[in-house]
């Protein structure tokens, strides 16, 4: 039982990286339809941000953790202004927006190893490493950082798209864009805030997962299993993406632990294809498919 | 004499891949990520065959491409269904290619050799069959871009709901083509095993398939000559530039998203490489100097 419970808040811990990266898929699919596979980068360089501002600049943690937000926001809406904007009012195809996001999935962190150098890090916090011991269960501080920062997070986020008047042209824009703009909502302005909302998403979720497991150019490949769960989920829905990043990290977790650690990855694809044969519009999304 | 003609070799394993990839992503518009795992499978199956059942080389290539393209049926049928986004289309490719790699390299069957792989396939993809498989797959793609087959893919890419209302079954040809084209891929695959006489996993990565896509984007989205011509221009031009060979990656995502955001119809377009507009070129000039000299 103890077993159980110290892999239960191991999940949780690894559910909520799921989570903020699912989120920020879905907030960016629920406006323009389309995924930002362009996300790993994001989340990468803003884990490296904290790295940096830790091990050279000596911050405290939590400061580095809302300069990794501030950078992955600022690298997101550099990338929707020059790259996705403007193909966008070319009415370009979805398959070239794809093709030019999987360019920077391999160009930024190839990039990155160039620079950086493609080691592993560990997250240089001490502070995050112990460990807290209640009851025979040993908890990483990290992962009730983890679980805390980004509950908090996400009650933020819902905050903001039902009580503030931006959340309302955010959400009226998800519903249809084009009426959106002729109602008078500025949906370049809600681009925009889409786009810093989600980078800053995944950079905390980068934070968590640096601390978990390691900083590394090629962690970006993470946020792959965010956009599974985002699938899973139903593609632009917001409670979906949250319960299913949390169930993928449970499943995952209680897998290794049980079963076998191997094929620890294979879990987040089989759920993939499963849910994709049986409820093809995921848990909670509805009727979604391109639009015409 | 032998690197130059390693290097033709590569380029046409690479022409084989290409023709089937763009046959997906340029005519039919969708996007694979993990294009490198039907090549794994077909390399895998043929030399198993070849090594273990002692089967021709023929054979075994197509013994290869059938079972990539009877296994991209897993991936395809749950995706292309109904209306479902193509970014499902797109994620389940990676993340059946991740999934065949990992289940490969854990399996330690004699015959598969687990992550170290099969070695000791023989050697028989000589420069004669690579040029004569690519040239047949370049006819082939191009015969069947240019028939009925490719306007409807041509058609489903640019409008689905338009040519799904003149009566296309647009699942029908959409698993069709992913079929040829993990059936091509399968047999690159096999050629590739052959040619390197070993093979493991993860050769088989990502960086495979990126390479493949940028080709294909490079070429141009509805040509069949240009990715070929970009294929082997991305074989040959890294040879000479060794120098920067760490950056190699780096620049093909470059690439990407110049074209995408530049040109992304890719460097030729929506037009065919043909030698006629050349030969009519020096005729003119040819007459034009004849008529001076008089």
């Amino acid at each position: 039982m103890q077993i159980f419970i110290q892999q239960f808040a191991t999940g949780i811990s690894i559910g909520s990286v799921y989570a903020l990266l699912a989120v920020g898929y879905a907030l960016v699919f629920s406006v323009f339809n389309f995924s930002n596979f362009g996300f790993g980068p994001i989340m990468m360089l803003g884990t490296f941000a904290a790295f940096y501002a830790i091990s050279l600049l000596h911050l405290p943690l939590i400061a580095a953790i809302i300069l990794a937000m501030a950078v992955a926001g600022i690298v997101s809406v550099l990338m929707e202004l020059m790259i996705y904007r403007p193909m966008r009012q070319k009415k370009a195809l979805k398959l070239y927006l794809m093709i030019a996001a999987l360019g920077m999935n391999t160009l930024i962190p190839n990039f990155a190893i160039q620079v950086f150098g493609g080691g592993v890090r560990a997250f240089p916090s001490e502070w995050a490493k112990s460990v807290i011991k209640a009851g025979g269960i040993t908890v990483p501080r990290a992962d009730i950082l983890a679980a805390a920062l980004s509950i908090i997070m996400l009650v933020l986020l819902w905050m903001f798209l039902y009580k503030t008047k931006i959340g309302l042209g955010i959400r009226a824009s998800s519903f249809d864009s084009g009426t959106a703009e002729l109602m008078g909502i500025n949906v370049n302005l809600v681009a925009i805030v889409i786009f810093i909302l989600s980078g800053a998403s995944a950079g905390l979720a980068g934070c968590f997962y640096g601390m978990k497991y390691s900083v590394y150019p090629n962690m970006g490949t993470v946020a792959m299993k965010g956009f599974v769960a985002s699938t899973v989920g139903g593609l632009g829905s917001l409670p979906g993406a949250v319960v299913s990043g949390l169930l993928l990290g449970f499943l995952e977790t209680m897998i290794s632990s049980y079963i076998s650690t191997t094929y620890r990855d294979l879990v987040a694809y089989g759920l993939l294809v499963a849910v994709l044969i049986f409820m093809p519009n995921g848990l909670l999304g509805k009727g979604m498919h391109d639009k015409i | 004499m032998g690197y130059i003609e390693g290097i033709l070799i590569s380029a046409c394993i690479n022409i084989v891949c290409v023709c089937g990839l763009l046959l997906l992503t340029g005519f039919l518009g969708l996007f694979s990520m993990g294009h490198a795992c039907f090549l794994c499978i077909g390399a895998y199956t043929s030399a198993i065959l070849s090594i273990n059942f002692k089967i021709p080389y023929l054979p075994a290539l197509a013994a290869g491409g059938i079972l990539a393209a009877v296994s991209s049926i897993i991936i395809g049928y749950p995706t292309l269904r109904g209306k479902l986004s193509s970014d499902c289309f797109a994620i389940a490719t990676l993340g059946f290619s991740e999934a065949i790699r990992l289940i490969l390299s854990n399996f330690n069957h004699p015959y598969v050799g687990g992550a170290l792989g099969i070695s000791g396939i023989p050697h028989k993809t000589g420069l004669l069959q690579a040029v004569l498989l690519a040239t047949a797959s370049i006819f082939f793609v191009y015969n069947y871009t240019h028939s009925q087959h490719g306007k409807v893919a041509l058609a489903i890419r640019d409008h689905a709901d338009a040519s799904e209302l003149i009566g296309v079954n647009i699942f029908r040809e959409k698993i069709k083509n992913l079929m040829i084209s993990a059936f091509f891929c399968g047999v690159g695959g096999g050629m590739m095993a052959h040619y390197y006489t070993y093979i493991v996993p993860n050769t088989f990565g990502s960086v495979m398939s990126t390479n493949l896509l940028t080709a294909v984007v490079l070429g141009g989205v509805s040509s069949v000559t240009g990715p070929v011509l970009a294929t082997v221009l991305l074989t040959g031009v890294p040879e000479f530039l060794r120098f920067l060979s760490n950056w190699r990656l780096a620049i093909y995502g470059l690439v990407l998203i110049v074209m995408m955001r530049v040109r992304p119809e890719g460097l030729m377009g929506h037009k065919e490489f043909s030698l006629i507009p050349i030969v009519q070129l020096v005729k003119r000039n040819w007459k034009k100097s004849d008529v001076l000299s008089k």
